[in-house]
Formats: structure tokens, sequence, C-alpha cells
């Protein structure tokens, strides 16, 4: 396996998590239960797995619940007005702990993996072939979702609506636009593609399950998610720019380079998030990227 | 035991890198309780057999009265490693009609003092602490509770009322070493690491020592993850071993079958990459890679510990069980390796290999042959064993040196 479809194959759990939070956020609500919400569709793909033998069914299932944790975060901070951030880390607190009650018949079981295939034609191509087009079809996906969602969340009204309650509620609201409808769906997209990224975490990367597996991969995608600065490409190359990351660092250890300080090099994805993020959050540079005005702010109709 | 100070073991680390785990586990705390059948018990004989060991220094009154113990894990017993391992222990203590078990599970290591207090007051009369980090508060617990018992894993304080116990694998670590040298066609090994301390340091070193005694040309590589649990990281280093050294041969520390399940994977790919189990068999994983492994019973040393108390025979022992202590070398307990043991060996490995396998494991059984005896020079060609010198507990314990044949280096 080449350096670069490694690096695919790491980065793809937070490609599927990062365009899903970029929705919830775009719309104003801040997620912070990925990580719950992730270990629940890793749970739940696996389980489904291991009891149907059907993968189909399985990732089905983990869209599934996923989105329903974040439909508990919708409720209590869409319509209750809950403190986003508290709402959030109780849907991670909740999503590890009930995944990890829940799964414990799973522990030391083994279940279908999803193999790998090549996509005719494309596969051929020299270089991108082998990296890109000869992979699982949640890569196919998470490639292919980050594409349409840029073009839908830029391109069309539907995307326009969600920035907008994101941006400005009240003029939304103004203009007719059901904000809590809009937040409710983008809240429960961010919940099903957090699902999907735990489904390729338990029946892919690593097939199998054991309590805590995301291992902090849903607060990478948090990071991610201001690194992309909301927009669902920038996603694709900070969600690839990670999981390069993570498969360099063990490969320059192996090869001796570094070797004195290795903490060093496992520090670099959590050293980019940190660079990342502090250049971004200048004042300048938020003008121009456009965070979203509204962001973590309940909306309470003829408030404000 | 020994005065080590340097000894730094894994549950320490663990408090910080499971930080999210410990906050889930607390949503799932639950004390289970785990009533003994009351029926037949095999165990009894056993301990029979025990109190009449120890009847020169205590009078062995009818043992009558029931004991509840407490365990007190740092991790979720969902874990597939550590935690999991000492739960499975908890469990096979289910036939003991006389024995009530109980537990408390990813209890971080500041609030273990807490943890002991409510299993005190819940009614244990024995309370097991299993992470490196509960050291300090079980002995004060032991102060403060002078007619309770405690037992410490992985530590090596005691006092009047707190023991200490530990299970070693390096031996196990030799016999993995030694299947390595049978299967690698590449002569390069591998092996995923969690933190570069004693214990790891230790493993690795065992591990090599086996596959060079039967091919001194085995070189071996060390990636390290500053992890003991992360299975995705387990697999970008694993891979990254295979892809870039060539490594046909994984051992790893790291408390996931993932290692296993990548070796399986290149094997299902045709290129032979083999793998080992680690705390339980893990075969499932990998049935064509896995060689054999470390497999560690602590359901074995709970029993021993506790038949003990039973007999109203407590002593505060030092117990550090490696191949065949709890088994039939010591006094007949048990017709097998007793608290670790070796994952079923793959007969891809050549019989002449395993023929070897089993004769190093019945000579460290009886104490014959000890993998740590010199002449051994670490990896900078400096003799650190002379011929036939024995390491010691503390040289073992302390060992922060790479022995020769590795390539990487320790990060300091």
């Amino acid at each position: 396996m080449s350096l670069l479809a490694h690096t695919v194959q790491a980065g793809t759990p937070f490609v599927l998590g990062t365009i899903g939070e970029i929705y919830a956020e775009r719309s104003g609500v801040l997620n912070l239960g990925v990580e719950g919400m992730m270990a629940m569709g890793a749970l739940t793909a696996f389980m489904t797995s291991f009891y149907t033998g059907n993968l189909g069914l399985a990732i089905v299932f983990a869209m599934i619940a996923g989105g329903l944790l974040s439909l508990i975060h919708a409720f209590l901070s869409i319509t209750m007005r809950a403190n986003q951030i508290v709402s959030g880390l109780a849907i991670t607190i909740l999503g590890l702990g009930l995944s990890g009650f829940l799964g414990k018949p799973m522990i030391g079981m083994t279940a279908p993996r999803l193999g790998s295939f090549s996509i005719p034609i494309l596969a051929e191509i020299p270089v991108v072939g082998p990296v890109l087009f000869s992979q699982d079809v949640l890569v196919y996906a998470s490639i292919l979702s980050a594409l349409v969602l840029w073009f839908v969340l830029f391109k069309t009204r539907p995307g326009l609506n969600a920035r907008s309650a994101g941006e400005n509620p009240a003029m939304a609201d103004s203009l007719g636009l059901n904000v809590y409808l809009i937040r409710y769906v983008c809240v429960l997209f961010g919940g099903v593609m957090a699902g999907l990224a735990g489904a390729y975490l338990s029946l892919m990367y690593t097939p199998l399950w054991i309590e805590g597996m995301t291992a902090g991969r849903g607060w990478i995608v948090i990071a991610l998610t201001i690194f992309a600065t909301w927009n669902p490409l920038r996603a694709l190359l900070g969600a690839y720019l990670f999981g390069g990351v993570y498969a360099l660092q063990f490969r320059l250890q192996a090869i001796g380079i570094g070797t004195q300080a290795p903490q060093f090099l496992i520090m670099l994805p959590y050293l980019t998030a940190i660079v990342g993020l502090v250049v971004i959050s200048a004042e300048a540079v938020k003008r121009r990227i456009g965070v979203p005005a509204a962001l973590g702010l309940p909306y309470v109709r003829g408030e404000s | 035991m020994s005065e080590s100070e340097r000894k730094v073991s894994r549950r320490q680390f663990i408090g910080g890198t499971v930080g999210g785990l410990v906050v889930g586990g607390l949503a799932g705390y639950a004390a289970g309780v785990s009533t003994a059948p009351p029926a037949v018990a095999p165990g009894v004989p056993t301990t029979v057999t025990e109190t009449a060991r120890v009847t020169e220094t205590a009078t062995v009154p009818a043992p009558a009265k029931k004991i509840k113990a407490g365990f007190i894990y740092v991790g979720p017993v969902g874990d597939f490693g550590w935690s999991y391992g000492h739960d499975r222990g908890r469990k096979y203590l289910a036939k003991l009609p006389w024995l009530e078990t109980f537990y408390a599970e990813a209890i971080p290591e500041p609030e273990v003092g807490g943890a002991i207090d409510r299993m005190v007051a819940e009614g244990a009369d024995v309370v097991f602490t299993t992470s490196f980090g509960y050291m300090d508060p079980t002995v004060a617990a032991g102060d403060k509770y002078p007619d309770k018992k405690f037992w410490h894993c992985s530590g090596y304080k005691r006092s009047k009322n707190v023991g200490a116990y530990f299970a070693e694998f390096y031996q196990l670590y030799y016999l993995c070493g030694l299947a390595a040298a049978g299967v690698t066609k590449t002569n390069k090994i591998g092996y995923v690491a969690a933190h570069p301390i004693p214990e790891v340091v230790r493993h690795i070193n065992a591990f090599v020592l086996g596959a060079r005694e039967i091919n001194p040309k085995i070189e071996a590589y060390v990636v390290w993850l500053f992890s003991w649990f992360d299975p995705g990281k387990t697999r970008d280093a694993a891979v990254s071993l295979i892809e870039t050294q060539n490594c046909d041969v994984l051992a790893y520390t790291e408390d996931s079958p993932t290692t296993l399940q990548v070796a399986e994977e290149y094997q299902g790919k045709g290129k032979p990459v083999w793998s080992f189990s680690h705390y339980s068999d893990m075969t499932q994983y990998g049935p064509k890679a896995h060689l054999t492994g470390q497999v560690v019973d602590w359901g074995l040393m709970y029993e021993y510990i506790l038949a003990y108390q039973y007999a109203q025979a407590f002593r505060s022992m030092d117990l550090w069980w490696r191949l065949g202590d709890g088994g039939d070398t010591i006094d007949g307990w048990r017709a097998s390796d007793g608290g670790v043991t070796v994952a079923p060996i793959n007969p891809a490995i050549p019989e002449n290999v395993r023929t070897l396998i089993e004769k190093r494991r019945a000579d460290m059984r009886a104490q014959l042959f000890e993998p740590f005896t010199g002449p051994i020079k670490d990896q900078d060609g400096k003799l650190r064993f002379a011929p036939g010198q024995r390491a010691t507990h503390d040289d073992l314990w302390t060992m922060d040196w790479f022995v020769e044949g590795i390539v990487s280096k320790i990060p300091k």
C-alpha cells in the first residue's frame, strides 16, 4: 500500500465527519457530539454486520444511529435553546457510554469487512488510479459527497437557505424560511455523516469493536471543520492532510527519522490543528473566511 | 520487592490517553454484582490444598464466612485488553460459592481512594486495585481500614494488609520471537510498541532475543504509538513497518487485536505477514496470520489469592507470576502453565521450531532456561550481561536499552 493510498484511507473518516459537521455549523449549530455519534455509528455498523452479514445494511444503520443521537442535540439546542456546547458534550458522553454498554457482547467478535474494489478504467490512471480508484465504497462516497455537498452549499438555493440560517436567522425567518426546520435537517445530516465515519472505522479501517475505538477522532473533526473554513472541498484537503500525517508519522519512525523525538511526530496532527486554528482566528482572516455569524447562538423568534 | 522507582507501568498512562473513555465510562459506570452459583464448585478441593499448605503458620478455623471482593479497573471492561482481562478473571471466580464479587470500571487514578471507600462501605472484605497509579492510595486505604485486605496489581509497595501481584510476559515474548524466526522470509521483524517504559522495552528485547537464538541475521524495527490504546494508529504503525522496512512478523504491545488484523489483511492479499495474540487468544482475528502469543489468566491468580483469605490465612505476598507460576511446577495447583501461557501455536511454523518452542517453554517453567542470560550485548555492542549471568529482577524492572539486532532507538 503506497503512502498516498494509506493517506486516503486514514483521512476518510475525517472527510465524512467533517462535511457533516460543516452543514450543522453552517446552519448555526455547533455540535460537539461528533465523537459520541461516531462511536455509536461504529458500534451499530459492526453489530449489524455481525448479526446480518449485510454490509449495506450495516452502513445504513450506522447512519441512522448517528442521526438519532444528533436529533437529541437538535432538540436540546434548537427547540429547548440549551447551551450548544453543554448539549454537544452530553452527546459525546452519552454516545461513548452507551456504545460501551451496548457493545459488550461484541467484544472479541469478528464480522465481515468492507472490501475494496477497483473502478474500471479510472483505476488504470497512473499514480492517481491506485490511490483514489482502488479503494472501498466509503472512500468513493466520501469524495463524491464532498464534491456534491460543496455544490449544494454554495450553488443551490437549499444551500443558501442553510447558510442564511447560520448567518442571520432573523433575516432568514423574515424571508419566510423555517429556521428551526433548516437547523434540524442540517444537524441531523451532521449526525448521519458522523455515524458513517464511525462505520468506516469499524467496517473497514479497524474491523472490530472495542469500547472507545474512535480514540478522539471526533474531536479532530471539530478542529478540521474550522480548519476547512466550513467549506466541504477544503475539508477534503484538510482531512487528507491529517490522514497523511497519521500515515507518515509511523513511516518516518520505521525508517529511523525523528527516532529521538517520535513524540513530536505523534503530535503533528494536533499541532497542525492548533496552528491552523490560530491562523484562522486572526480577526482579519476571520472576516475573509466568513465564520457563520450566528454559530452557537440559539434562535428565538422575535428576539433579535 | 525492588525499590525500583523507575518502573513506570502502563496503567499510569491510561488516565491521560483515555480521557474521553473515562468520561464515557462514568455514564456506563455500573457496579456489577455477580452472585456465585451455589452448586458444586471445583474450587473447593483446591482450597483445601491451600489450607493444608499454610497450617504451619495459621490455625485454620472452619471456613464458613462468605467473602465479598471488589475490583477496581482503570479502563472500561470493554477494552479487550488490560481491564477486560482482569474482569474475565473476576468472572472466572463465579464458580466459588463462598465468594461474591463486584467491580467499578473506568476509575481515573486520582479518584481511586473514593472508589475504595465506596467498596468498603458496600461491604467489601477485600479490594483489588488494578492500575500502577492506584498504588499509593491502595496502601493508604490499607492503613485506613486495617481489618480489610487489599491487593495492588503491577506495583511494588506492600504493607501488613496490602499485597502485590503481577503476571509477567517476557518469557512468552521470547517464545514469540522463536516463532517469528521460524516463519520470516525477509529476516526483518517489527514491533508496534505503546510507550518506552521498562516493561515494554523488556518485552521487545525478549522477542528479539528469541528470534535471534534461531537466526542471528534477523533485524528488528520498532515504532512507538505513545498510546496504550488506539486501533487506528496501531493500524497506521503496523502498515508502516510492513511497507517501509518489509517486516513480515509483527509483535506488539497495544490493547487491541489490530496488528494481527493487519497481518491477516496482508495474508489475504497474498503477502505472508504474521502476528500474535496479546492478553487473550485472538486467533479469530487472524486465523492465517496468528502464530502464537502471550495470554494471561488473572482468574487463577485471583483464586489463589482469595483461597488464602477464605482459609483465614491472609499473607501480604508479593506475587510475580511467570511461566509455570500458579501452575503445576509450584504445587500441583494446575496441570497447565498457570497464570500466563502461550496462545495456540500455528502449525505453519516449521516443526523443528515448534519443538524448540515447547522445549524452551518447559525449560522456563522448570526455571532451567532464562531468556536474559549472558552473553547479551546492547545495540551499541556493549556487553550488558556476561556469559552465564542471569538478569536479576531489578535488571528486568529497570531495563532501558535495546539488545543487539534492534535497529530502531529508544526515544529519550
